[in-house]
């Protein structure tokens, strides 16, 4: 496979304000990339740079072996995005938008399009105006499927769609995966980079922290994991168990609270030694693992955390 | 401390309109008053004055005008009215804006009732328009005052006061109308047809006798009732109290509506006045072969039709309504010019020739053409800006068109748009000079219409540029400001003696007196240079820049 995507060294700042720093990655032709990142992160900043619609300050970036900013037409030929926030004229309609972009593409395959309406559910008959969040969300990922681009460029773009909306959209991708083109997506959900995902970069303050498989991803994925005895089980019996980051006693004397890394086999197990009332798992927000993995100027805190 | 209240925060958003139009209106009184001496320095000038103002009786009613108060009442006896532009977009935006945008559900998440939101905006909009009224009322005292015209302070306020309220009026229109339409410029729009509309209506009983029952359907005649500015004739207070009904009435029926309407929904119209319902399968909602759709460029001439058609009308409509004012006073302005030196002066200077040649009469009122047409390119070229920060061109920008292409696609639909609107100028006028016999030249009334295109693709081209930099709301103040400056340059500039080299610094300059003297072809081929180069580094800003909200 070849690079589709080549970032090295991209910068951009928005005055003093910052933008991202000195990010560099790959992605390959044929794999689906997932940029994750919490909120401000430079995600958006990133792809915008990515779309020429930001200049950078100073790296390169190239998509297909062609320079973003200097053959930026050339490029959008290969491309379909989604914007984070769309913003379209209120006073059309659905299908009139979607005819539109298919005008300014040079011309699309209608009964495809036909289909990604169907899929979708999407009702083209109202205006922008009158959709509901989602239903935006649907047009703007239309537009982006519509003429079957070699590279998809999506920013959130589950953003708003309902759960049903969300299964279809994770089909359309592997579709385009399966077909060898490339899907770039942004998302500040974990399971959903999990499940769409070749590989993943990870950006926090503008800066690629970390890119690799999603299998790696689990080595940084944390469980918080809440279980209630009938009677107070030792913390003693779970904290030389394999993945175990923390393990805490509650007030209560019966509840206990551990930090999970990996699979959560050998704890079930190991709490199945006792009478168990409840067993809570909870996934923590991709902030919260940033906040534990990155918390010490990038120093993996993993590496302490085995100190229980 | 001003973020306290809706009201407080309202008001602070209006703090530049405030001093703008404040002291934008207030400084064209106290110019105004200070050069009415100037004008009448002998006896017979004044009563020359008089009678040259009977006969444009039409502007405004001649109530001393050998006085600075009158002759400044009846100068811009209509025109001062273009204030009431301020309400009319504020308060179609207020309400029906922020809906727009999704601002106001937000606000409307906080414990405070509906009404009381939208009556802080509201009384922000009043306070805004007292304070103008304020300013205006001390720089027209401090005018008079320079002149020793006899205008007392409490005078000065009352015409500051009578101002406010009509312009409080035309706010309460745009408000109520807001609550029956999807956008604010659809109300923004209507309002502004019926600003135009009523001032014609007042001007009616004027130019017709024995129609007075039809101008009190205006509430301009209502305002005019009130000449605080003229000694002697003080205020009327039940017009003013009428003026005060009126915006109260309007303004707490819009409010009504709004409490009991959806948010983001419009009031319901009886059926007959509702337009049918087009049902629409799916299949059917994909418009292949609509024409709107097929570039960017006639995408952007149908966003632009709308707006055109009316500004078209009114346009065109004024020009073909002043050659039928020339017909009709043709004959009493000949007589009077004879005897009339200042009117003679006044002519020459404007008009540019005498009053021999027909031309001469509808060239004082056809500098005011470039005028609008110039309004209308700041209306729509402040779409553009918009569009970008509201992120409308993310998309477009991701096709595979350039930058270059889309920024000169919206400008050659603003083009097409600025010279359809000179051509039935034109041809409005020919038909409007053939049916009443007012013989013009056919060149240099092509001349006329056609040379003040390049006048509105000026603005239009500055109006891109200045997007490359500023935000929407900036853009329009400069090009607003840019427009009032070369009015004020160009028709206030004169009475003042100013020298040739400040003149020159006004667009409207170039546009010469075609309908005299022809196409003023070397300066229109210089504004043509200029708004070229404006548009070359517009775009040159333009593919370089950052594109963002």
């Amino acid at each position: 496979m070849s690079a589709i995507i080549e970032v090295e060294a991209l910068t951009k700042s928005y005055g003093s304000k910052r933008g991202i720093t000195n990010v560099s990655f790959q992605v390959e032709e044929g794999e689906v990339f997932g940029f994750l990142g919490p909120n401000g992160a430079g995600k958006t900043t990133t792809i915008r740079t990515l779309m020429a619609l930001l200049r950078a300050d100073a790296g390169t970036a190239r998509i297909a072996g062609l320079d973003c900013w200097q053959q930026s037409v050339e490029i959008k030929k290969l491309i379909g995005y989604l914007p984070g926030e769309l913003a379209l004229d209120p006073n059309l309609t659905g299908g009139q938008i979607l005819e539109y972009f298919g005008h300014l593409r040079g011309g699309i395959d209608q009964a495809y399009l036909k289909q990604l309406i169907a899929r979708l559910d999407f009702d083209p008959t109202r205006k922008f105006r009158q959709y509901s969040s989602g239903n935006k969300r649907k047009i703007g990922i239309i537009q982006a499927f519509m003429h079957r681009p070699r590279l998809l460029i999506l920013d959130e773009p589950t953003n708003g769609l309902d759960p049903l909306n969300q299964q279809e959209f994770d089909r359309m991708v592997n579709e385009v995966r399966d077909d060898g083109r490339t899907v770039f997506l942004s998302s500040h959900i974990l399971t959903e980079v999990e499940q769409t995902c070749n590989r993943v970069g990870i950006i926090r303050e503008g800066q690629l922290v970390r890119v690799g498989g999603v299998a790696e991803l689990k080595d940084i994925k944390h469980y918080e994991v809440t279980i209630s005895f009938v009677e107070a089980a030792p913390a003693e019996a779970f904290k030389a168990l394999d993945g175990i980051a923390l393990v805490e006693a509650l007030a209560d004397g019966h509840t206990l609270r551990l930090q999970v890394s990996g699979g959560l086999d050998t704890v079930i197990k190991a709490a199945a030694q006792y009478s168990v009332v409840t067993l809570t798992s909870h996934e923590p927000s991709l902030e919260d693992i940033f906040l534990r993995y990155y918390e010490h100027d990038g120093l993996a805190v993993k590496e302490a955390s085995h100190a229980v | 401390m001003l973020f306290r209240s809706i009201y407080l925060k309202t008001l602070r958003d209006f703090r530049v309109p405030i001093l703008g139009w404040g002291l934008g209106t207030g400084l064209l009184m106290f110019a105004v008053l200070s050069a009415v001496p100037s004008l009448i320095t002998t006896q017979k000038a004044r009563e020359e004055l008089v009678t040259l103002a009977q006969q444009f009786a039409w502007i405004a009613e001649p109530v001393h005008v050998d006085t600075p108060g009158g002759y400044a009442t009846w100068k811009y006896g209509f025109t001062i009215l273009v204030m009431a532009l301020w309400p009319l977009l504020v308060c179609s935006r207020t309400l029906r804006g922020e809906e727009e945008r999704g601002s106001l559900d937000v606000l409307l998440s906080l414990p405070r009732g509906r009404g009381r939101v939208a009556l802080e905006k509201l009384a922000a909009v009043w306070t805004a328009l007292l304070l103008m009224g304020l300013i205006i009322g001390l720089l027209a005292f401090g005018g008079g005052q320079k002149v020793n015209a006899g205008i007392s302070f409490g005078d000065a306020l009352l015409f500051g006061l009578n101002l406010a309220l009509i312009c409080a009026v035309f706010g309460g229109i745009a408000l109520l109308l807001s609550q029956f339409t999807q956008e604010r410029r659809t109300a923004s729009g209507l309002t502004g047809a019926l600003l135009f509309a009523f001032i014609v209506l007042d001007m009616v009983h004027r130019v017709v006798p024995g129609t007075e029952w039809v101008s009190r359907l205006s509430p301009v005649y209502y305002y005019n009732l009130s000449r605080p500015l003229v000694p002697g004739y003080g205020t009327d207070p039940v017009a003013m109290l009428v003026l005060l009904a009126l915006s109260l009435l309007l303004s707490g029926a819009a409010l009504v509506l709004f409490v009991q309407r959806d948010l983001g929904g419009v009031v319901a119209l009886p059926s007959f006045l509702r337009l049918p319902e087009r049902k629409m399968s799916p299949e059917q909602a994909l418009p292949v072969n609509a024409w709107s759709l097929r570039s960017v460029y006639t995408r952007g001439l149908a966003m632009i039709a709308m707006p055109t058609l009316w500004w078209t009308i009114g346009i065109a409509g004024f020009a073909a309504f002043t050659v039928v004012i020339a017909r009709q006073t043709e004959k009493q302005l000949a007589d009077l010019y004879q005897n009339t030196p200042i009117l003679r002066d006044l002519l020459t200077k404007v008009g540019g020739s005498d009053i021999n040649n027909n031309a001469t009469l509808l060239s004082f009122f056809f500098v005011f053409m470039p005028v609008l047409l110039m309004a209308f390119a700041v209306t729509q070229t402040t779409r553009w800006s918009s569009d970008e920060e509201d992120g409308r061109l993310e998309l477009v920008l991701a096709t595979p068109q350039s930058r270059l292409r889309v920024l000169l696609g919206r400008f050659a639909a603003l083009a097409t748009a600025t010279v359809l609107i000179g051509v039935l100028t034109l041809a409005l006028t020919a038909l409007a000079s053939a049916a009443t016999g007012f013989a013009l030249d056919s060149g240099h009334l092509a001349a006329a219409t056609l040379s003040m295109i390049p006048l509105g693709l000026l603005m239009a081209a500055l109006g891109y540029l200045f997007a490359g930099w500023l935000r929407t709301a900036v853009d329009t103040g400069l090009l607003s400001f840019l427009l009032a400056i070369w009015f004020f340059i160009t028709f206030v500039g004169p009475e003042l003696d100013w020298p040739e080299s400040v003149k020159r610094l006004s667009a409207f300059y170039y546009y010469g007196t075609p309908l005299v003297n022809g196409l003023p072809l070397g300066d229109m081929l210089g504004v043509l240079a200029v708004t070229i180069a404006a548009l070359a580094l517009a775009s040159l800003r333009f593919m370089r820049k950052d594109v963002g909200r």
